[in-house]
């Protein structure tokens, strides 16, 4: 829907553009959103809270790499060292230019290099001169070219410029036993003891001389790179190679090239109006369970003996334990023996009648606040089911947009998809809308929030069973209309419910109970 | 086996044995079996420290990936140590840890063992038991450590005093280990390690 739009350099304000494929560099934006500055609200000035455009770009694993040298090659414009080092120290510095010309400015080259452990290229080269860190045995021999980590004598010894020298046998083992067992790639040091100074990628490749360890390295130095790197997010969909690149960071929706929508914040499905940290909680709150956990301890109590778990199924307080190796016979009340209950019952209701008086309060809490997280639950559930059940709706369209194509042409006939795409959405929507609501304290705002959410509701069941039942070929051009005027109204509610909230969370309406 | 760590830890062996701390007797290295995989190592305690004059075993297990992994190296002889644990003798000691280099040796390592008897690290403990009393009552620290030294190791310095607590825990029946261990921890003060055994 929106994966079309090409934009040109200055559009997404950033200079790196790639140079071997452009047409390939998608710039996405969020256009379905374009009609929130259309609202027109008769009581209310234009609203200050614009959806503004969120520019990103998907980019290919190759791209990632080529993203990478141009990043190097710009801040050696200004440095002027070879790129492994500028990669190196970019890799310290989490591939952040700013702070990394800074620092270059700041500090002593001698600092400037030793904090990022590379060796000062400035340096006089007398340093640079390869020795063997085993020449150090107390032989008394003249040196001879030991190498220091298998202790055999070698002809030939390699190393960084630290001047460390291993011979290659046990450099392409060292470089193979990090990458692949250890997972390291930018943080791979010279083996040589108390030294810092790190592998660069040229000295990795002449060193390691094997293409799968070389191949598993690039695979890691390109995934830290995305990581370490605030502008950038893996597309979460499974098996998907591409990343997405955004020019300044925020929770904002974005869309893969491989057609799959997520937050760049956080990564989970596009979420709004609910916010990272609010969802992060709801789904935490669901997946524990802790609910269960809850009505067990409210319903359930253990017996005094064999601490089986028991749920009283009648009025009757004296419990007699299933258990067949129990059977302790106990009193529900207090959880003493039965025994003496025959003849002091009235004591045990007299001693336990301020603790039953608490135990019923809490119970009539905990009861509230699980029918409201169950109110909500179950809205939220609801939703992601019937979007579930939409995706089948695509199908059903697709047969009909095809029998449509007797009687109109293909453009014609595209507005059933997409009313299909808009009820999709909204369906997303309204399940994040009751995560938000859940958190949020009544106050005149949620009350309109709430407001908004049942008008966008209603909408969006109308739509659905439009799409769903009344759609026949005889009736075509009535329905057309019809679908077009309900996908318009409900993407206008859409868009009422999400300014109205974003002005919230702007002007700090928004009250969160923790 | 792989070939490499056999033929490197061959030549180890030469090189440790030739070494100037052989011939001063502060560390040392045997074979336990002819596979080279498991070492006995020997450290003396460094002068001017509570472990002067003893002598501490080491077990040293050779991975297969050595050297590019560490050797696992634990102390054999009980010692009362912030950074070794009393109990299992199991060390916290950065380049047995992360901070391994291919380029290391056995002797570096037991040389570097060497250096933790004598400058401990509290704030980085193993025990934190014995950690908090190297912080907090240092001298009882001290006692402790020349006592379990003399009981362990081997060292020079008896301590009639303690020796007489043991032996009264061992009258209750307690196992002299056990009731070392006990009063350490409970700054030998004879009543909470009791009670601590009997509670």
């Amino acid at each position: 829907m929106n994966s079309d739009d090409e934009y040109s350099d200055e559009d997404h304000g950033d200079s790196y553009r790639l140079a071997n494929s452009p047409s390939s560099y998608m710039t996405c934006v969020e256009s379905d959103e374009d009609t929130c500055t259309e609202i027109d609200l008769p009581e209310r000035p234009k609203r200050p809270i614009e959806i503004d455009e969120f520019a990103y770009t998907v980019l290919t694993a190759d791209q990632i790499v080529q993203h990478q040298r141009n990043i190097i090659d710009e801040v050696n414009n200004v440095l002027h060292l070879s790129p492994q080092v500028t990669r190196i120290i970019l890799n310290h510095y989490k591939w952040d230019k700013e702070t990394l010309f800074e620092r270059y400015f700041e500090s002593s080259p001698q600092e400037f290099f030793h904090r990022a452990h590379v060796v000062n290229p400035f340096a006089t080269p007398s340093k640079h001169s390869l020795k063997s860190s085993a020449t150090t045995t107390t032989t008394g021999k003249p040196r001879e070219q030991l190498c220091g980590i298998c202790y055999c004598p070698c002809e030939e010894l390699k190393g960084l410029a630290c001047g460390h020298a291993f011979c290659a046998a046990c450099w392409k083992q060292y470089l193979a036993n990090k990458t692949c067992s250890e997972g390291l790639a930018h943080s791979i040091t010279c083996p040589a003891a108390d030294c810092d100074i790190l592998v660069d990628d040229v000295s990795f490749v002449r060193l390691a001389d094997d293409a799968e360890v070389t191949a598993r390295y690039q695979q890691l130095i390109t995934n830290t790179f995305v990581e370490c790197n605030s502008l950038m997010r893996w597309c979460p969909a499974p098996s998907c190679t591409h990343a997405i690149k955004v020019s300044y960071c925020e929770p904002r929706a974005v869309r893969c090239s491989c057609g799959h929508e997520f937050c760049f914040g956080c990564g989970e499905n596009w979420h709004e109006p609910v916010s990272c940290s609010w969802l992060k909680r709801w789904l935490k709150k669901n997946n524990e369970d802790s609910e269960t956990s809850n009505w067990i301890a409210q319903h359930t109590k253990e017996c005094p003996k064999c601490n089986v778990t028991i749920e009283k199924d009648g009025g009757c307080n004296h419990m007699v334990c299933k258990n067949p190796s129990c059977r302790y016979d106990f009193c529900w009340v207090c959880l003493g023996s039965w025994e003496p209950h025959g003849s002091s019952w009235y004591s045990c209701n007299r001693y336990d009648e301020e603790e039953g008086k608490q135990a019923r309060q809490a119970q009539e809490r905990y009861r509230s606040s699980m029918a409201r997280y169950l109110h909500y639950y179950n809205r939220y559930m609801n939703h992601m089911l019937s979007m579930r059940m939409e995706h089948k709706l695509y199908a059903n369209v697709q047969a009909k947009m095809t029998d449509m194509q007797e009687n109109m042409s293909w453009i014609e006939v595209q507005f059933l998809k997409e009313a299909v795409d808009v009820l999709c959405q909204c369906r997303a929507t309204l399940m994040y809308s009751y995560v938000f609501a859940f958190y949020l304290r009544n106050n005149n705002q949620k009350i309109i929030f709430e407001d908004n959410q049942r008008d966008m509701e209603m909408a969006t069941e109308k739509i659905s069973e439009c799409l769903e039942r009344e759609i026949t070929v005889q009736n075509l051009y009535e329905v057309k209309q019809k679908v077009l005027d309900l996908s318009h109204y409900c993407r206008k509610r859409r868009t009422v419910l999400l300014v109205h909230v974003r002005e919230g969370y702007e002007k700090d309406w928004w009250d969160f109970i923790e | 086996m792989a070939n490499m760590a056999v033929s490197r830890i061959k030549r180890e062996f030469k090189e440790v044995m030739r070494s100037e701390e052989i011939v001063q007797c502060s560390i040392k290295i045997e074979l336990i079996n002819d596979s080279w995989t498991e070492l006995r190592g020997e450290i003396a305690g460094p002068p001017d420290t509570p472990y002067e004059g003893g002598k501490f075993v080491l077990e040293i297990k050779v991975p297969e990936t050595y050297p590019f992994n560490p050797p696992k190296v634990r102390f054999m002889t009980r010692i009362w140590h912030p950074n070794i644990s009393s109990v299992t003798g199991a060390i916290c000691l950065d380049i047995l840890k992360d901070n391994w280099a291919a380029a290391m040796t056995l002797r570096t390592v037991l040389l570097s063992l060497q250096a933790l008897l004598a400058a401990a690290e509290p704030d980085d403990p193993q025990d934190a038991v014995v950690a908090y009393q190297f912080k907090d009552k240092h001298d009882l620290f001290l006692l402790t450590a020349r006592h379990w030294t003399n009981a362990y190791a081997g060292g020079p310095h008896t301590f009639p005093d303690c020796d007489s607590k043991i032996q009264r825990l061992k009258d209750m029946g307690i196992d002299e280990h056990d009731a070392r261990a006990v009063l350490s921890k409970e700054n030998w003060n004879l009543e909470k390690a009791t009670e601590c055994l009997f509670s």
